[in-house]
């Protein structure tokens, strides 16, 4: 942002703009919302107007630009016009990444700001330091879908082992912040099992698996009542073809009332039971039972009706309907088969 | 607090949005404008006060906002040439599309927010409609997504307008269907959701577009019913209103990209409808009118709509039926021929 010991001087009054034909906006509908400008936009955008008319791109065109963008970031020909700039007057890209870095810390929620980058790093045709300044602007909000999105872009673009490789632990940082972080699960989804054979783990495809029901079970004993990390668990059932029912011995331990405290505990890294303090039962393991129980066929149906009452009558009873519809579809499924 | 629908607050809350000058929110939002009157047009429809803004003037403010240059030029910053089929051999196709304001260059959401509320108006005949059709076709990259415009920006919701678009210009024909369709299963989500772009984490919003372009083509074997509609279903929070994506907050904009999703899906009847009816209303404005994302907050005109859509899905009294496919009016879609199968909670009496 500009040093506030500096004054803004508007383009109106640099006599190096005097040749420039300033435009105003012209407005004679307003049916919805005029435009209030402040003194600086309606110059700079006036600005912005001649010189788009006139066609000229060279280096003063990139600070009117930058006037603007650090005024309103949603100005997307600015932004446009910005970028077609840089590349007619042969400007170095380096230093203008480093620029979009403080607009992108400034305004992170913005489509055009994290285009730009995109353009940038192709341009470019290197990956810099991307994930890394990547990491930083998820420090101010690990949730940012900008943010993420850009960062598979980045892996998915450049396709480099040694950017793959630092993604797992990468993961593993943000969810130690926040194990419910649904970006940082989807994530590692994106890295353990869609990024076909040029994962950066360099594991076989058993392997990977193993690794991550390990993971996902361990995150789930820390904290079962997490919708992403039992989303994440029949996500990569479903995507290696292995039944549900394979995870029986462990979902079963989180469908009880309270963890038994007394029991002899043999450490299990299988099945890791619930922490102590974990709020129990879980109505995800409640939910994944009844899945178990209802690939079972005809002997399997009554278990998952009864499991399916206790989550529409007590346990989850804002998606009663639903839990309904599972068992009017299921009793119905079994009749005709 | 209010536990009924403040429509004659709403509909001078709109009406008076041209009016507003002080109100700083709207001092930078040009590149929403043309949305904006779509919204707020869509909302008074909706309200049954379509008649509160102007016809006329709003058609003159659409058609002002015509760039008669768009995609005059090639753009370097498309990241692929446009497809061999939409190029002219010789010579570049004349194209023309829809901005945000006057004087702003044409971008593909503009366009369908000009294109909806010209057919709002049954006023689509003031547009050039081939030259539109040709804009936005040049739009579509190799791999089936679509950008935006010639800054070359890529995202599902660019599919969605291009889709509605063209199904709105009856030109749905000329788009390959094929290429658009494929993009479109390859955004699918382990969880049954859809994201941004092929890879992008689910988000209820991008579930919406992908879900609703995917109607418009006959194309909802794409989606993992089951998955996505208890996806959709857990996104009811115990205060009743809806979030986005799990952890996140409930926001009334939601009630739209959720509701209208599970309602092409025929899976509406998984909301605990009361209670989000409930959260819906407590974030009116009971002094000024205007609903915002939760209670409390300040209001504007995109939480105005998607509100008000929430509550007609969900069969609140009054209201008017809003097609979920394409969030404009039930009849009047139906009128166009253009209705797909889904299914809203039925109106009760007031």
């Amino acid at each position: 942002m500009a040093d506030d010991t500096t004054e803004h001087v508007l383009y109106a009054e640099r006599p190096e703009w005097s040749d420039v034909v300033p435009i105003p906006q012209y407005e004679n509908i307003q049916p919805l919302a005029p435009i209030f400008y402040t003194p600086e936009y309606k110059d700079a955008t006036d600005y912005f107007r001649g010189i788009v008319k006139t066609g000229e791109k060279s280096l003063r065109v990139l600070q009117l630009t930058e006037t603007i963008i650090r005024l309103n970031p949603a100005h997307y020909s600015a932004w446009q016009y910005r970028y077609e700039t840089l590349i007619v007057i042969s400007a170095p890209l380096e230093p203008e990444l480093v620029l979009t870095n403080a607009l992108t810390k400034a305004s992170p929620k913005t489509y055009q700001v994290w285009h730009h980058r995109q353009l940038l790093l192709t341009a470019l045709r290197d990956p810099m330091p991307e994930l890394a300044f990547n990491e930083e602007v998820l420090k101010a909000d690990a949730k940012n879908y900008h943010t993420w999105s850009h960062r598979q872009w980045v892996l998915a673009h450049f396709d480099q082992a040694e950017l793959w490789a630092g993604e797992l632990p990468f993961v593993e940082r943000l969810l130690n912040e926040d194990v419910r972080n649904n970006s940082a699960w989807h994530h590692r989804f994106f890295v353990s099992f869609e990024n076909g054979s040029k994962g950066g783990t360099g594991e076989g495809a058993d392997e990977a698996v193993r690794r991550e029901l390990a993971f996902v079970k361990g995150k789930i004993a820390l904290a079962p009542n997490n919708a992403s990390a039992w989303n994440y668990l029949r996500g990569a059932l479903n995507h290696t073809h292995l039944p549900y029912s394979t995870q029986a011995a462990f979902v079963e331990l989180y469908v009880v009332d309270a963890v038994d405290a007394d029991a002899d505990r043999v450490l299990d890294l299988e099945n890791p039971p619930p922490s102590q303090g974990a709020q129990l039962p879980c109505l995800a393991a409640i939910e994944f039972m009844a899945d178990v129980h209802e690939a079972r066929g005809k002997e399997g149906i009554s278990e998952a009706v009864k499991l399916w009452r206790s989550l529409a009558h007590t346990h989850d009873t804002i998606r009663k309907r639903y839990w309904e519809f599972r068992i009017r579809d299921a009793v119905a499924n079994t009749s005709v088969a | 607090m209010s536990d009924t629908l403040l429509t004659d607050l709403h509909v001078r809350y709109i009406q008076n949005l041209g009016k507003n000058k002080d109100d700083l929110t709207y001092h930078m939002t040009a590149h929403l404008r043309m949305n904006a009157v779509y919204w707020g047009l869509t909302a008074l429809c909706i309200m049954k006060h379509k008649d509160a803004l102007d016809a006329e003037e709003t058609i003159e403010y659409v058609m002002s906002c015509w760039d008669d240059e768009a995609g005059a030029h090639e753009s370097p910053l498309l990241p692929q040439p446009p497809s061999p089929a939409h190029k002219a051999t010789t010579q570049l196709q004349e194209k023309g599309a829809f901005g945000a304001h006057p004087g702003h260059d044409a971008h593909i959401l503009s366009t369908l927010s000009a294109i909806q509320v010209l057919a709002t108006h049954e006023a689509l005949s003031r547009m050039n409609v081939p030259r539109a059709v040709d804009f936005i076709l040049g739009l579509q990259q190799p791999s089936g997504v679509f950008a935006g415009d010639a800054f070359g920006e890529t995202d599902t919701r660019f599919i969605y307008c291009a889709v509605s678009a063209l199904s709105l210009l009856s030109a749905l024909d000329r788009l390959d269907r094929a290429r658009t369709v494929s993009y479109l299963a390859s955004c699918r989500n382990f969880d049954g959701g859809f994201g941004r772009v092929a890879g992008s984490e689910s988000h209820a919003a991008q579930v919406w577009v992908c879900t609703a372009a995917l109607a418009i083509l006959d194309r909802l074997d794409v989606v993992d019913v089951p998955t996505l509609g208890w996806w959709l279903a857990e996104r009811q929070l115990p205060s009743g209103g809806l979030n986005g994506r799990p952890e996140k907050l409930e926001d009334v904009c939601y009630s739209y990209w959720v509701l209208s999703s599970m309602a092409i899906l025929n899976k509406l009847t998984w909301i605990d409808s009361s209670a989000l009816t409930r959260f819906i209303l407590s974030a009116q404005d009971p002094e000024g009118g205007g609903i915002a994302d939760r209670p409390g907050d300040m209001v504007d005109v995109f939480h105005t709509v998607f509100g008000v859509a929430g509550l007609s899905l969900l069969g609140y009294p009054g209201l008017d039926d809003l097609d979920p496919v394409y969030c404009m009016p039930a009849s009047l879609i139906e009128r166009m021929g253009l209705k797909r199968s889904w299914k809203a909670l039925p109106r009760r009496e007031a």
